[in-house]
């Protein structure tokens, strides 16, 4: 009986339900109802819009279609896309208009030279001074220095790099301004084989051969400022010498440390026992196995050193340990910071300006500040960024104080590039010349000439 | 047929489960898209990218004339925060400038913009100084006076990423010609005036100089964009014994037809004495940043010839200055056209080539132009008024074609005057002074000391 109701139920429901829809169905053909119409509509424009906003977000996103001003940002992008073509290309080191050649390494039976022996230089030398009077060795009373430095010919892997780059040379601009030093900055590989720190060596040769006017060739490197600006090389005291070097002796001889002198900024004479010297030097130099595998030599004797290819620094520690001959003509300065090392220093700029004045060369006002292991030229140094280059420019900023005292300017801060004056203008600006001026005060600049 | 499988009620819930689906679907995808649009999608840019690219190209079409382009450093690929790392640095972080000091003397905002008060006994005044210091003479030789070229660019990093690349080639090859002339540099960056920024900066940087340097006879200015391309030329100095002002340009062009290209201060010798004082003086007035250059610049292009709408900037100012003041300064400014004191690049640097088969260095005219200014490369800023490629290419063209007779001294020269890369065209010998360069310039005349005659 339950079954028959339920069924009858279903029936009657069954019967019902498309009665219920036939009406709706009749109604709805007969006379929509304005809000449902309404709605759909509504919801179709909404689905619409939608359809349509994401098309273009679509089309954008892959093929840039653009419904605004095409023209010009396609002729933007095309801009944009050929500097950053023209940027890399000079950023690279391969030369577009010439195949690379292959890089011909020598092997380590085949000798290396910086040119063809030379023995008599001193003699030729002196001959060539004496038929040349109006190009002497001495100008003023003091030896004509030639300041060599320089750095790879193409832009650093950042361009923060190159930025202290100038900043470094205009360093030595005023330095050598202020004391008649000539400057020669080679951007050059004269030599394949001796590229990187090494290309110093034919460089040196190549001036000293061509100038024989030249009493002492100074290497700097291009990460060394100079900080004082006053400070004059004592040459009295390197008479004897040929080469000047900025090392301690008993880091040297009883350490053999790697570190005991340093080749960033050194003075080389102008005569046969330095040809000479470059002559054993070189050899380690040539890239590939030689270098190799003398930096494997190199790391085996030297204390501290860590195990990378052959550098000049190095090599030259070698020579002067296991040939001591070389010794007798070479001064191991450390009177003053011919070359300082930037860490123990930058932070007491402040408190040498306060206590101390220029011309002293030493740790109370260091000559030279030289910022090993930075690298800003590369991509990554040994020490983080910002400490390099913000101690950079408190160097760079330092040095430039000095120079700007004669105008009457000086630094907003070691660590701004803006200035402010520290004296007025007035209708007499010579006592004030007189008073500042660092050539004017330096002893050895008073002499008349000879 | 579906119908009757699942039953309508089962249908038509799949169906409005169907339809509720496609509606997520679409707002998912949505919201995929705009994300991609926002925060980085595909090879060109998200939509503010380019709203700025826009913005940029209107606001730059109201300032220029001239064709523009963009000059962008390509987005660094790495994310990493390595604190040794150059590629991620931001120079802003470490740069400080102090405040004020309440002691600092300052300038009074009401008066008229001097350069500094007025002398007018420098002449008498330097040569008493010259007379007590001996050591230090205004002539080196005797037709060879002491010049000091002063050249400079800004104490912050370039906004192209190799402008400062080009600046050091550019003040290294300066550095060799005047070594080979005997003459001083003074690289300057600092703005010594805030109120003469820009173009203007070398106007109290020059005063500064002369007064400084009373030794000095000539002052050089040079742009940082103007490159030596003939080492071997030497200013006639003799020529310029009764002149102040060497500047390269045309008499007609600067007097008759007032014409804003009528002469060049990119590159100007200036004599160390009162009529400079004075012509410095006359010349600043149109130089304080602000309403009075921009006011400036509207009477400049109203009455020189061909000048564009801009602020007022020195040239057009020293083009003025001498049209209307030719009693006063003319008989002292040597308009000189002679030789390329100033060389516009764009009718040069393409005939470097046949230069180097016709001619010789020492010429200094068109045959071997002494200087090559690239007149609005600004390789420096973003924006330039000639297309990169073209700029940069040619300046480097220009630095190996003056540099190769620098590496000629020592056997030398670059494989191409596209190549940065240096080959050998003299062999080493082991009796090197014994070789002499072809052009004479190790050792040139020059550069020679003069000696006393009684030694």
């Amino acid at each position: 009986m339950g079954q028959d109701t339920l069924s009858a139920q279903k029936r009657a429901t069954a019967t019902a339900l498309p009665t219920t829809t036939a009406l709706a169905a009749s109604n709805a053909r007969r006379n929509p109802p304005r809000s449902r119409q309404i709605s759909k509509t509504f919801n179709n424009i909404k689905i619409t819009i939608l359809c349509g906003f994401v098309t273009i977000l679509v089309l954008r996103g892959t093929i840039g279609v653009n419904l605004g001003s095409s023209d010009a940002d396609a002729v933007n992008q095309n801009l944009i896309e050929e500097t950053n073509r023209i940027l890399a290309e000079i950023r690279s080191d391969s030369d577009p208009n010439e195949p690379d050649e292959p890089d011909i390494a020598l092997n380590a039976s085949s000798s290396f030279s910086l040119g063809p022996k030379i023995r008599n230089w001193d003699r030729e030398r002196q001959q060539w001074l004496q038929n040349n009077p109006e190009y002497p060795n001495l100008v003023r009373g003091k030896p004509r220095i030639l300041l060599l430095t320089g750095s790879p010919p193409k832009p650093c892997d950042n361009p923060i790099g190159d930025h202290y780059l100038l900043k470094s040379i205009k360093n030595k601009i005023d330095y050598c301004r202020i004391h008649g030093i000539e400057i020669v900055y080679n951007i050059a590989h004269l030599d394949k084989e001796l590229a990187g720190y090494w290309a110093k060596l034919p460089m040196i040769r190549r001036l000293m051969l061509s100038h024989p006017e030249v009493e002492w060739i100074w290497w700097m490197d291009s990460d060394a400022f100079f900080t004082d600006m006053v400070f004059e090389l004592p040459f009295s005291k390197y008479e004897n010498y040929n080469l000047v070097l900025h090392g301690y002796p008993d880091l040297l001889f009883e350490q053999k440390s790697w570190i005991a002198v340093n080749t960033g900024s050194f003075l080389f004479r102008n005569c046969q026992w330095s040809l000479d010297l470059l002559d054993e030097w070189a050899p380690m130099g040539p890239k590939g196995p030689i270098r190799e595998e003398a930096g494997r030599i190199l790391t085996a004797n030297l204390k501290g050193r860590p195990a990378f290819e052959a550098d000049d620094q190095s090599a030259l520690i070698y020579l002067l340990l296991f040939k001591k001959v070389w010794m007798e003509k070479v001064f191991l300065e450390n009177s003053y910071y011919l070359h300082g090392y930037w860490a123990g220093l930058v932070d007491r700029y402040e408190e040498m300006a306060e206590k101390y004045h220029p011309g002293l060369g030493d740790e109370r006002w260091p000559f030279v500040t030289h910022f090993v292991g930075c690298k800003p030229c590369g991509s990554y140094g040994d020490y983080p960024v910002e400490r390099c280059l913000s101690s950079m420019e408190r160097a760079f900023n330092f040095a430039d104080n000095q120079v700007l005292k004669l105008y009457g300017f000086s630094h907003r801060g070691l660590l701004s590039p803006k200035i402010k004056r520290i004296r007025n203008e007035t209708v007499t600006p010579l006592e004030f010349v007189d008073k500042f001026d660092i050539r004017r005060h330096h002893p050895s600049t008073t002499q008349s000439k000879s | 047929m579906l119908e009757r499988c699942l039953g309508l009620r089962r249908l038509r819930q799949i169906q409005r489960a169907c339809r509720r689906g496609s509606l997520t679907f679409l707002c998912l995808f949505l919201t995929v898209v705009v994300l991609r649009g926002t925060i980085g999608a595909g090879k060109f840019g998200t939509p503010e990218q380019d709203l700025n690219e826009i913005r940029h190209l209107y606001a730059y079409r109201s300032r220029r004339v001239e064709p523009h382009r963009v000059l962008e450093e390509a987005q660094p690929e790495t994310t990493t925060n390595d604190a040794n790392n150059y590629a991620t640095f931001d120079i802003s972080k470490i740069l400080v400038d102090e405040a004020a000091s309440a002691d600092e003397p300052k300038r009074d905002p009401n008066a008229p913009y001097t350069l500094g008060p007025k002398i007018s006994d420098w002449d008498e005044q330097r040569g008493q100084w010259l007379k007590k210091n001996p050591d230090y003479p205004n002539f080196i030789g005797p037709n060879k006076p002491r010049v000091l070229l002063v050249t400079g660019s800004s104490p912050k990093p370039c906004e192209n990423p190799v402008g400062d690349h080009y600046l050091l080639k550019s003040i290294k090859n300066k550095i060799d010609y005047c070594r080979l002339h005997g003459i001083e540099i003074f690289y300057n960056m600092a703005l010594l005036d805030a109120e003469m920024a820009g173009f203007w900066a070398k106007l109290p940087l020059i005063r500064k100089l002369l007064l400084s340097h009373p030794e000095v006879e000539f002052l050089w200015w040079m742009d940082s964009d103007a490159m030596f391309t003939d080492m071997a030329f030497e200013v006639p100095w003799e020529r310029y014994k009764d002149s102040n002002f060497v500047m390269h340009g045309w008499n007609e062009m600067v007097y008759d037809e007032k014409n804003w290209i009528g002469l060049n201060t990119g590159s100007f010798l200036l004599r160390n004495c009162q009529w400079s004082l004075d012509i410095l003086d006359a010349w600043a007035p149109m130089g304080p940043k602000g309403k009075i250059r921009d006011e400036a610049g509207k009477i400049l292009t109203r009455e020189l010839k061909n000048r564009p709408v801009f602020e007022a900037d020195d040239q057009s100012a020293m083009v003025y200055l001498l049209a209307t003041g030719k009693e006063q300064w003319g008989d002292k400014v040597y308009l000189e056209n002679h030789y390329y004191l100033h060389g516009y690049w764009g009718i040069l640097v393409d005939r470097y080539e046949e230069m180097i088969e016709n001619y010789h260095p020492g010429l200094g005219d068109h045959r071997w132009p002494l200087v090559t200014h690239f007149v609005g490369c600004k390789p420096c800023g973003k924006f330039g008024d000639y297309p990169v490629e073209r700029c940069l290419k040619q300046m480097d063209r220009a630095y190996n074609f003056g540099d190769n007779q620098i590496l000629q001294m020592y056997g030398f020269t670059h494989k191409s005057l596209a190549s940065r890369r240096v080959k050998r065209v003299r062999n080493e010998t082991s009796n090197p002074l014994d070789v002499k360069d072809e052009l004479g310039l190790l050792h040139p005349a020059f550069k020679a000391i003069k000696l006393p005659t009684s030694s």
